[in-house]
């Protein structure tokens, strides 16, 4: 199978205090990857660090390599990188302008300025994120006013809209009700044949509906790594039988 | 009980001091409206200063133009530096030293005396590159005493933004640039704009700084940024320091109150629009 990321020997570290230790991780393309774990063991350091958002960090020292279609991510320009490695925040976070000029933001940076093409592009991306129909009168609306499922639709819609590659997704149901966490499952389902998706989230049930593949970090370092299906029937580490029998975390 | 008490001393000293401070705007406001308004008329705003001693008859119009050219000028000579410097700091600026510094040298332009600024206008600008007693070296000294100003309130303003929203613009791969300049300043230019009114109406009735770099006793409106000037502030100086005429230090008071409250109202509804 085809690995789209591959994590060598990760470690990352804050003020000298070690948040992820030496981790090794492949990401295979078009699946879908949950990373589980107890809160503050670096899941969403991990993350940052795949869209080089850690690197920017002044007091951040990371040791290690990511390779992103094989080539190592410092080789690779950042915004380059960015855009084929699109992120998702735990909290929605449209931009305060219209949910069109939301969709185009991106497109229009990297210089895409057909009127025409421009429109097929937002209504394609808003139709994957199940947004289109219940928004499509009032494209010029602001973001703002629509409500909380909606508004994160429109982000990860948004983060398609630069055509990336993968996706990472940072607890992106945390915030929203059932029937919203519903919606975006869903969606996320039908993304893995297109796109490479990661995501982060303590809801283990989740993991389990929808990944292919989970991961469990523990304190910073990568306990088991393996089929979801696989990792939650028979675990092969102790401390993930008991992370998802619920006796910690 | 002696809870009760305190709460409602507190809020007891909380009213009185908010009376107290209102009722004194308002008589200096009603104080001003009532003498200035007998001399007021169109021709003492359209007119130039007549008589002898000057300003005795007459009106003002120059020092009305000349006071807003120089607040136009020193807003746009501040903002840019304002902005840019907020922008730096909010940024670009990696280093905490660096920004603790920078901070640290805002905080001290802030504390400058104005006199001290307008000497300082004097030395480099009047002096030293010969732009001689001139609107634009008026305007540039105003623009370097209300700088920090506007550069703390932008500063303050655009690092409300949320910023993850921010970051989910770096997320797409967006420029700081064009993030900045397609995200944020949208997203707060009114406040920024309003701000700056603000700093613009401090200006207008700083007299301090202008007295040795642009203003002088008579002048027509001018007509190049080389040109001295009339302000408002400094005219009103004159009127009162050389006894001229306390009718019209008292109308001249009320046009100068009148423009800066006007300034203030539209500033504070430019920003409140923006909500």
């Amino acid at each position: 199978m085809d690995t789209i990321i591959n994590i060598n020997s990760l470690s990352v570290s804050f003020n000298n205090k070690s948040v992820l230790k030496d981790i090794d991780l492949n990401i295979i393309k078009n699946k879908i990857t949950a990373i589980i774990g107890p809160s503050g063991c670096g899941k969403s350091t991990l993350l940052k660090t795949l869209n080089y958002m850690t690197y920017e960090d002044q007091f951040a020292n990371i040791n290690g390599d990511i390779l992103f279609n094989k080539i190592n991510i410092k080789e690779i320009p950042k915004e380059d990188l960015r855009r084929r490695i699109g992120l998702v925040f735990q909290n929605p976070t449209p931009f305060p302008i219209s949910i069109y000029k939301n969709m185009v933001y991106g497109p229009v940076y990297y210089g895409k300025k057909d009127k025409k093409s421009l429109n097929i592009l937002v209504e394609e991306k808003l139709k994957i994120s199940g947004l289109y129909d219940e928004v499509k009168e009032d494209l010029n609306a602001s973001a703002l006013k629509l409500s909380g499922g909606q508004q994160q639709r429109l982000c990860i819609a948004r983060a398609l809209s630069v055509e990336p590659e993968v996706i990472l997704l940072d607890e992106p149901c945390s915030s929203l009700d059932l029937k919203n966490t519903a919606n975006i499952e869903k969606m996320l389902k039908n993304l893995s044949d297109d796109y490479t998706i990661i995501i982060v989230t303590h809801n283990l049930s989740q993991a389990k509906r929808i990944s292919d593949y989970t991961a469990f970090i523990l304190n910073g370092e990568l306990i088991e790594y393996g089929e979801t299906q696989e990792l939650f029937t028979k675990p092969k580490d102790e401390r993930t039988q008991e992370y998802i029998d619920g006796i910690f975390g | 009980m002696r809870r009760y008490a305190q709460g409602y001393f507190i809020k007891l000293w909380c009213v009185l001091s908010g009376i107290i401070v209102l009722s004194l705007i308002s008589y200096i406001i009603i104080y001003i409206i009532i003498n200035g308004i007998s001399v007021l008329n169109l021709s003492f705003i359209f007119d130039s200063p007549k008589g002898m001693p000057l300003g005795s008859e007459g009106g003002i119009y120059p020092a009305i133009i000349g006071s807003l050219y120089l607040t136009l000028i020193a807003c746009f000579f501040a903002s840019i530096l304002a902005i840019s410097t907020a922008i730096y700091l909010l940024f670009y600026c990696n280093s905490i030293k660096i920004s603790n510094l920078i901070h640290l040298v805002i905080g001290c332009i802030a504390g400058i005396p104005s006199i001290i600024i307008g000497m300082f206008g004097y030395t480099l600008l009047v002096y030293q590159l010969r732009l001689g007693r001139s609107l634009i070296a008026g305007g540039i000294t105003l623009g370097i005493m209300i700088f920090p100003v506007i550069e703390v309130k932008v500063e303050r303003i655009i690092s409300e933004i949320d910023s993850y929203i921010i970051s989910s613009s770096y997320a797409l791969g967006v420029s700081k640039t064009y993030t900045f300049f397609r995200l944020v300043l949208p997203a707060c230019k009114r406040d920024i704009i309003a701000s700056i009114a603000l700093a613009g109406s401090y200006a207008m009735g700083a007299t301090a700084p202008i007295i040795l770099t642009s203003a002088v006793m008579f002048a027509p409106t001018p007509k190049s940024l080389t040109s001295p000037v009339m302000a408002l502030p400094y005219h009103l100086y004159l009127l009162i320091s050389e006894s001229i005429s306390i009718q019209n230090a008292y109308a001249t008071t009320f046009v100068l109150i009148s423009i800066l409250l006007t300034i203030n109202i539209i500033a504070s509804l430019v920003a409140k629009t923006g909500r």
